[in-house]
């Protein structure tokens, strides 16, 4: 099987953390591409500091390296202060093999052994972010993950912040919830309770984001919460050389206090998105031109159905593969728009990364399968009870999804504390 | 003999030879219910009830050994070897997705059983977790 190889660096260092010190070094590095083995990550006693970027291709490839400096700039709550007064550097290299995505949204890496060392494992919490690159990327995210930096209150819009490579794009039919990207945290706010940070927010598929990282960040949440443990945590976007879009995330995680008896993994989640082809470079994106034909065929179809009915109705695109990706001033314009056009979405979706607008809708349509009144957060399924109806028992103020975990997301919005979210009618 | 799961939204069991989730009300309600019968499970099950007063049978081959009328808490393996012995299943379910690579191995209704009864509770880390009750059918 062909294998796509990612370079991952790390840069360990010790950091001065007498008093509220801190070294605020930048480093910076440039790797060229190898075809060596993957190398193994030593451990350094200091407090770790990582730089991670990749290479899929064949041309050399410059790595940036962001600076953690948790002191500044970056929220470090309940630091373990190690009180180590020198400064030190090491610096290891690791090469990671992913392979090419074959339609799994995960690929487990290490034989799912996290790369930590020994010094990051933390029994206090504290939470890391690095430092954007010169393109503006983010860098690794780290956190020792406790009930004492999980959130308490629900998340505010993130709308403001555009990662590097934000496209306002929907490919409707083809992406769950429509929109291509979602805001994705690197540290999902389920966990660290990190809003608008624009050092935690990437570019991500809505793919990569529900199916490949939001599993692996409800595990962690929910250990965290049971036990009352911690869960060491790194989020490591890999871009390919000067791309502005991630091909895809390292997730690693190890359980501190039981030594990763129930939480151990690391795992590449890929940024793709079935049926849509991206360019890594700027995020530009195309339906692929299989689902491109799908969709024609599809259209054709329907045409010649209608032509065979004789049907005087106009012939509509069909809404299975419609991709409607807005012109450069249009995508301006909703880019500026004022927060509160853009952060709608933020405040009726729960999930760990928002689209630039919900893909709710206030009327049935033939995707329809849930509806959430809008007054209590009751999820519904469309059809299986008089709510979603025309009688005199149907919702006033339905909103339709069509998925169940858009509505169970939007409901959370409305009804945080509610334990009983279901319809009893319909389930 | 009745089985005990745990399971997620794609009825996934475990990630990494690691038990998806636990909740402390799941515990209780399996004490609940099998408070005066025998429990089996193996080891690993066992450290996590290592904290309740409960009298267990910790075998690793438990389900060889379980008879009829015992209840066998199961994380780490298919039962689908076992299913013609089979009596009731009862399906503790999370409601919420994790990563999963091990699932259970048969959808009960293809294997006979039908679902006799539910009952929502919530968790002590799960917002809402669902216990599904499956006998064979007759």
């Amino acid at each position: 099987m062909k294998r796509l190889q990612k370079l991952l660096v790390l840069f360990m260092m010790g950091i001065l953390l007498a008093g509220c010190g801190s070294s605020g070094e930048d480093e910076s590095a440039a790797q060229e591409y190898s075809e060596e083995a993957e190398l193994p990550v030593q451990a350094d006693d200091g407090e770790a500091k990582k730089s991670a970027s990749a290479d899929g291709g064949e041309a050399e490839t410059a790595l940036s390296a962001e600076e953690d400096d948790p002191a500044g700039g970056e929220r470090s709550r309940a630091r373990q202060a190690a009180g180590e007064e020198e400064t030190k550097e090491a610096e290891e290299i690791t090469y990671i093999d992913v392979p090419v995505y074959s339609g799994k949204a995960y690929a487990e890496i290490n034989g799912n052994v996290p790369y930590f060392n020994d010094a990051e494992l933390s029994t206090e919490s504290y939470e890391t972010y690095a430092e954007l690159d010169d393109l503006g990327r983010c860098g690794p995210c780290m956190a020792s993950v406790g009930q004492d930096i999980m959130p308490t209150k629900e998340r505010e819009g993130i709308g403001e912040v555009k990662p590097t490579g934000w496209h306002t794009v929907k490919y409707e039919g083809v992406v769950d919830g429509n929109y291509l990207y979602n805001r994705c945290h690197l540290l999902g706010y389920q966990l660290t309770g990190e809003n608008a940070n624009r050092q935690n927010l990437i570019t991500g598929t809505r793919y990569m984001n529900v199916e490949g990282m939001l599993p692996f960040e409800n595990m962690v949440a929910d250990y965290v919460k049971e036990t009352g443990n911690h869960v060491m945590y790194r989020v490591t976007p890999l871009f390919d050389g000067n791309n502005l879009v991630a091909d895809g995330v390292l997730m690693e995680a190890r359980s501190v206090e039981d030594g990763g008896e129930d939480i151990l993994f690391n795992v590449f989640c890929y940024n793709v998105q079935p049926g849509v082809s991206i360019d890594y470079a700027t995020g530009e994106s195309s339906l692929d031109p299989a689902t491109a034909a799908q969709a024609e065929g599809k259209s054709r179809s329907a045409q010649q159905e209608q032509n065979a009915r004789g049907s005087q109705t106009q012939q509509s695109q069909p809404d299975s593969v419609q991709a409607s990706q807005p012109q450069p001033d249009a995508s301006q314009s909703q880019a500026q728009a004022p927060p509160e056009q853009v952060q709608q979405p933020e405040q009726v979706q729960a999930s760990q990364i928002q689209p630039e607008q919900p893909s709710q809708q206030t009327s049935p349509s033939a995707g329809a399968a849930y509806a959430v009144n809008a007054k209590n957060g009751k999820i519904h399924i469309v059809g299986a009870c008089p709510a979603t109806g025309t009688s005199s028992k149907a919702m006033n103020e339905p909103v339709y999804f069509g998925t169940y975990e858009e509505a169970e997301a939007y409901s959370m919005g409305i009804a945080p504390n509610e334990s009983k979210r279901q319809c009893g009618n319909c389930w | 003999m009745k089985i005990i799961l745990a399971l997620d939204d794609d009825n996934g069991m475990m990630f990494n030879k690691r038990r998806q989730s636990q909740d402390i009300e799941v515990r209780k309600k399996i004490a609940e219910i099998t408070a005066g019968k025998r429990l089996w499970m193996n080891g690993y099950s066992g450290r996590q009830f290592r904290d309740m007063e409960m009298d267990l049978c910790i075998e690793e081959d438990f389900l060889g050994r379980a008879e009829q009328g015992d209840y066998c808490f199961v994380e780490d393996r298919g039962i689908l070897e076992a299913v013609e012995k089979i009596e009731e299943l009862i399906i503790f379910r999370w409601n919420r997705r994790y990563p999963s690579d091990l699932h259970l191995d048969f959808l009960p209704r293809e294997k006979g059983f039908v679902c006799t009864g539910m009952e929502e509770f919530p968790g002590h880390s799960h917002d809402k977790i669902t216990m599904e009750v499956w006998r064979r059918e007759k």
